[in-house]
């Protein structure tokens, strides 16, 4: 049994130290908005945040999180009620959607950390991949976040 | 008013249509057949298509509720937002009560242009706007004859809109759902009148995509995401060849490991079936796996693109031959010649393949993300020894398709783990076997000979192109199919030879984003340019010069809006701009790209793309697939290569196969041409001009010609401008 704390939630799952925290998440916690895209931290689908920093859940070990505090897209608000996620449907960016999650995870924590973020800021800071090509939209929809213009 | 007239159906069937009706208890449904839409290109063979009942696409219930089923599924195109939006323009129905729903695997759905239930080739609103529209002013019309009984008046003095139908001279007014279940006893129009372009109110509008709020929240259901209870997830390890056979395997170390079931042995590999995917995973690396290569055994990348060059000494099929392009070729002043060669690749669907299977005896229900619901139907009950119409195919949401979606390989393996498991069985692929495993663009190249008389007129072509494409499904590919973009050139070239050739190295085929437009284009426009810049034309003005005539109109009309959009004749100093435009999937598309050069790096200023694709159904949808399509294009022309060593695929994941990312991605700028023509595609020509016009560009600005692709192996540094 390991205890984690999702979405405000103290869970315990039976699931071994070394399963990582993408798999723990969808297989066990039922969690299954966290995507699995490469298992190997290259693509960001499974993107969480961890006290409101960006991990990749692929490479972290359940063993590894201790008491810190994950949010999955599941606990950002109950509603789509964020303002990150009113401006990426102001802005229709998802196309698949597949990568959409941890794409919004990152913003979140981007403009949480830095309300305003440059253009360079955002280049730096959303290295996720969306193999749809979202990437203008997403920008676009930064930005409405930063300026208070998400609907 | 201005309507027009479809030609008459065969006569609707009445047992159908009540069944139809009880179906959506006391709703409306709809039933008539209506014929396969003629006149769009030539249908491959395939089974005819079934008479269509309209009460499986529209059904309209008693609190208004408006169900569409849409034959198109959803992978980020808009197929469950435009498909609807057609149906709703005749209907005159409120898109907030709009519930779409995907449609079952059935002949019913088979796309009218090409007689398969496939959302592919860029061919769901081109191939349905008729027949939906059709359904849906159908449905109109027997909702105003219903309301008008009701009231006792003539259906002409109402009209129908926003879900409700008024009487003009009196403003009485009644709801869609309050009447639907008396229109549903009403006889079916067979030839409802349909509106003018002028009148469309939702054609040509960009409501939300239907699909969107749910892909924010995590609450969208991707095939992966599916559980069932008592279902074991497997993890899958195939032959490292496409072409590999399953010799032996040994799993006692992975026997004792926690949440193992078993291990099941495929034609081609094993699939360790286990509790939860990181079990099945950890069990499956502890199994040892025995292999035979097959065909493609000792094949490596240097030895296909040597196949691919002896093709060119070969005669190959003549798809095309305008004048006499040996002679005019002998006896030109001079004679330009190039090679074009590009290389493997593969789709790298975000969600890797996965499928959920649960076999219930005599029946079995599949849940899947697929682009061909009745192949995955066919797939999947041929693996559980079941006839087809047995098996249900529930459709979830696709982590991307670009083609890949159209195979149902993995339908097959999970199929064949639930009969031997005898439990609901996830198979997931590993982005390893998704990379390694896939259905591939094949690698392609064309030799050009270009004549040009004393005056430097361009007079002949001659074009070899060979292609490397194992047969797939449909069997092996043909000529006239791999050399489309070459072969079917509206330039105007008074002798011009295509031929093409298959060189099947056994490397198994497959439809990427944009097909044979993702490498042809490239080719072509990229020699149009090398003749343009051995000729001292602009590379605008000279592929004007080629399209002065009727059948060019349209794609002469895209070359020059691109060149206005794009501010061609007021080029900034230091700017180098590239231009390709061509025909693609009905539409006509191009793009001019701007670069500048910072030291020996290329700055991506911005990509100006252009497309006529007829009626524009979401614009800001299309604008969403041009640069989505972009970002595809430039993604393989960056650094996209699958090469082969020893017959296995030496990517395996992000890492050695990149994508690109938000710090490359550069500014776009996207125009609909404005037009009242049919629907063309939108998906996948998007992806094809940024090669040529980037190659374009490059060209303008260092004088070194990209005749081969990805731009990786030139060392050529790219980065996107930043303000
Ligand atoms: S799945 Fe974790 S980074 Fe790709
Ligand atoms: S929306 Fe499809 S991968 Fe990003």
């Amino acid at each position: 049994m390991i205890k984690l704390n999702i979405n405000g939630k103290q869970v315990d799952l039976d699931a071994d130290a070394d399963t990582p925290l993408l798999w723990a998440l969808r297989d066990d916690a039922g969690l299954t908005g966290t995507k699995f895209g490469c298992g190997m931290g290259l693509c960001g689908a499974c993107t969480v945040l961890l006290d409101g920093q960006v991990v990749r859940s692929c490479v972290l070990k359940i063993g590894d999180v201790g008491t810190k505090a994950i949010t999955t897209i599941e606990g950002l608000s109950p509603d789509r009620s964020h303002p990150v996620q009113k401006a990426w449907i102001a802005e229709n960016v998802p196309q698949c959607g597949y990568c959409q999650s941890g794409q919004i995870l990152a913003a979140v924590a981007l403009l949480k950390a830095n309300p305003k973020p440059t253009d360079a800021d955002i280049d730096a800071a959303m290295t996720n991949i969306c193999r749809c090509g979202t990437y203008n939209r997403m920008r676009a929809a930064i930005h409405r976040v930063a300026k208070g213009t998400t609907s | 008013m201005n309507r027009t007239s479809q030609p008459t159906s065969s006569p609707l069937s009445r047992r159908e249509f009540l069944t139809s009706a009880l179906a959506v208890g006391g709703g409306l449904a709809l039933s008539f057949s209506l014929p396969a839409q003629e006149g769009g290109p030539p249908r491959p063979a395939g089974p005819p298509a079934a008479p269509r009942s309209p009460s499986a696409f529209l059904q309209i219930a008693a609190n208004g509720a408006i169900t569409i089923i849409t034959p198109a599924v959803e992978m980020g195109q808009g197929g469950h937002t435009g498909m609807p939006m057609i149906i709703l323009e005749e209907l005159g129905g409120d898109l907030k009560q709009l519930v779409v729903k995907d449609a079952p695997a059935e002949k019913m759905y088979n796309n009218p242009l090409f007689g398969q239930q496939s959302t592919v080739g860029s061919f769901s609103v081109r191939g349905w706007y008729t027949e939906l529209r059709r359904i849906g002013a159908a449905g109109r019309e027997m909702l105003v004859a219903a309301a008008a009984r009701e009231w006792g008046v003539s259906p002409a003095e109402c009209t129908a809109a926003n879900s409700v139908i008024t009487h003009k001279p009196s403003g009485r007014t009644k709801t869609y759902g309050s009447v639907a279940a008396l229109a549903a006893t009403m006889p079916v129009p067979q030839n409802p009148a349909l509106k003018d372009n002028s009148e469309f109110k939702v054609i040509g509008t960009s409501p939300p995509r239907t699909d969107v709020a749910p892909k924010v929240d995590g609450s969208a259901k991707y095939g992966i995401d599916m559980v069932l209870p008592g279902m074991l997830v497997g993890a899958i390890k195939a032959a490292p060849t496409v072409t590999g056979t399953l010799k032996s395997f040994d799993d006692s170390a992975a026997r004792g490991m926690k949440g193992f079931h078993s291990t099941v042995a495929l034609p081609n590999g094993v699939i360790v079936l286990a509790n939860t995917y990181w079990q099945a995973k950890s069990a499956l690396e502890k199994v040892k796996v025995d292999f035979d290569p097959g065909k493609l055994g000792g094949i490596d990348s240097a030895k296909v693109s040597a196949l691919l060059h002896s093709g060119f000494n070969e005669q190959g099929a003549v798809v095309r031959n305008d004048g006499d392009a040996d002679k005019a070729l002998a006896g030109a002043a001079r004679v330009v010649e190039a090679t074009y060669e590009v290389p493997y690749l593969a789709h790298a669907c975000m969600e890797p393949m996965n499928c959920t299977v649960r076999a219930n005896g005599d029946t079995a229900e599949v849940w899947v993300g697929t682009q061909s619901p009745q192949a995955v139907q066919a797939a999947a009950a041929k693996a559980l020894g079941l006839a087809q119409e047995r098996v249900t195919v529930h459709m979830q949401y696709l982590g991307g398709g670009f083609g890949r979606r159209g195979e149902s390989d993995y339908a097959m393996q999970a199929a064949t783990a639930a009969k031997a498991s005898g439990r609901p069985v996830k198979l997931i692929w590993s982005r390893e076997e998704d990379i390694q495993h896939d259905f591939y663009r094949p690698a392609a190249a064309i030799r050009f000979r270009g004549g040009l008389d004393a005056s430097g007129k361009l007079t002949a072509m001659e074009a070899r192109v060979v292609t490397s494409a194992a047969p797939s499904f449909g069997g092996p590919p043909n000529a006239g199919f791999y050399t489309s973009s070459v072969g079917d050139m509206v330039y105007d070239i008074p002798n011009l030879k295509v031929t093409g050739i298959n060189k099947d190295i056994g490397l198994r085929f497959g439809f990427w984003r944009s097909v044979n437009q993702s490498h042809n284009p490239f080719m072509v426009e990229g020699f149009l340019d090398e003749i343009a810049f051995a000729t001292k034309q602009d590379p605008y003005l000279f592929r004007r010069s080629l399209l002065q005539h009727e059948k060019a109109k349209r794609h002469l009309a895209v070359l020059d809006m691109l060149a206005e959009k794009s501010g061609w004749s007021k080029r900034p100093a230091g700017h180098f701009y590239g231009i390709s435009a061509f025909a693609a999937y009905g539409s006509f598309i191009g793009s001019v790209v701007d670069v500048s050069m910072q030291d020996k790096t290329i700055v991506l200023n911005r990509v100006v793309t252009v497309i006529d694709c007829g009626v524009a159904v979401h614009p800001d949808n299309i604008v969403a697939q041009l640069e989505g399509g972009m970002v595809y294009g430039l993604t393989a022309a960056l650094r996209g290569e699958i090469t082969l060593q020893d017959g296995a695929v030496v990517q395996s994941n992000f890492h050695n196969y990149p994508m690109l990312m938000m710090s490359q991605m550069p500014k776009t700028e996207s125009y609909i041409m404005p037009s009242t023509a049919a629907p063309g595609g939108v998906g996948e020509p998007g992806t094809a001009p940024i090669a040529p016009s980037l190659a374009s560009a490059i060209f303008a600005a260092t004088a070194s010609r990209i005749r081969s692709l990805p731009l990786s192996k030139h060392n050529v540094d790219i980065i996107a401008a930043r303000a």
